[in-house]
């Protein structure tokens, strides 16, 4: 797979990575990596953050979009 | 999440029970003060509505115990009550060193909702509402008061094991369904012995009472002690055998 957002300025990059949110393939320059907090539990119990981080990877319009709203 | 943060949780939650909820029962005495109840059952409350008055009561409560599971369920569990504290750690779902300042911390939410309910209100608060204190109504026994307490609160614990603790429960329903079921039982048991459902509901109105007018109703104390503990830890126990394997 390549990268869309790449192959849309006509250059040819192999894809890394999918986009969680609109599914395009990316590579490493139009990526963003996050890394999610996990909580678990909630009433009647005291919800508790987990240890291990969720990762989540979105493409930049996407997570400009995501953070925008 | 820190105990400190947590207790303060169980603070400001019980608070919010106690002040909106046993606050709805005060006002409603002093509304109906003057009235001729038309029998000595009725001691106020009903004399007005009838049922109604109940069920406005318990809509007060149901409210303010929906707000604050939703509010603080994520934060300290909204236990609000001693008796569901004790529950939990009774079938191992709540660690045993948190239980004490959870109770505490319950204790001086109620008393802190009764006292700035009087300073809200003034003294009629107290001395015509009572601030919403339980006790057993004319014609009814120790014993019986016991009975309807831990049965109410076996119906409330029941609930809270259905639809919050088990994890099969449908999420996001809990604070509605626990507070509809708190005013449905104020609402048909409310004339018994106030359904306090919970120790820390009748201390803070007791306390204030108390130390405001000098009114001691601490002889029924352990009526909303034994009664509420009893309910709440029988029904926890019942629901995990009856929905083990």
């Amino acid at each position: 797979m390549k990268c869309y957002l790449c192959a849309l300025d006509k250059k040819d990059t192999e894809a890394v990575a999918i986009c969680i949110v609109c599914g395009m393939g990316v590579c490493m320059d139009h990526l963003v990596r996050e890394e999610l907090d996990v909580w678990e539990g909630g009433y009647p119990f005291p919800s508790r953050k987990l240890k291990r981080k969720l990762p989540r990877i979105l493409c930049k319009p996407c997570y400009a979009a995501y953070h925008e709203g | 999440m820190s105990l400190m943060k947590r207790s303060i949780a169980e603070v400001v939650g019980t608070f919010m029970l106690v002040y909106f909820g046993a606050g709805s029962a005060a006002i409603t005495l002093m509304i109906s003060k003057g009235s001729s109840p038309p029998n000595p059952f009725n001691i106020g409350i009903g004399s007005l509505g009838g049922l109604g008055d109940w069920f406005a009561i318990g809509m007060a409560f149901a409210i303010a115990i929906a707000a604050s599971i939703y509010t603080l369920g994520r934060i300290s569990g909204a236990h609000l009550n001693p008796a569901v504290t004790i529950a939990l750690w009774a079938t191992k779902r709540f660690p045993t060193r948190d239980v004490v300042p959870y109770i505490l911390a319950q204790l001086v939410g109620a008393s802190l909702a009764s006292f700035l309910f009087a300073a809200s209100v003034g003294m009629d608060a107290v001395t015509v509402g009572g601030l919403g204190a339980t006790a057993p109504f004319p014609g009814i026994g120790y014993w019986q008061a016991v009975l309807a307490e831990a049965i109410g609160t076996f119906l409330l614990m029941l609930t809270i094991m259905g639809i919050a603790v088990d994890e099969r429960a449908p999420p996001g329903f809990a604070g509605l369904i626990i507070g509809l079921v708190v005013g449905g039982i104020i609402t048909t048991t409310g004339n018994i012995a106030g359904s306090s459902l919970n120790p820390a509901r009748t201390f803070g109105p007791y306390l204030g009472d108390y130390v405001l007018a000098g009114n001691s109703l601490w002889q029924f104390f352990p009526i909303y002690i034994i009664g509420p503990i009893a309910g709440a830890v029988i029904a926890a126990f019942l629901y995990d055998y009856l929905s083990g394997e």
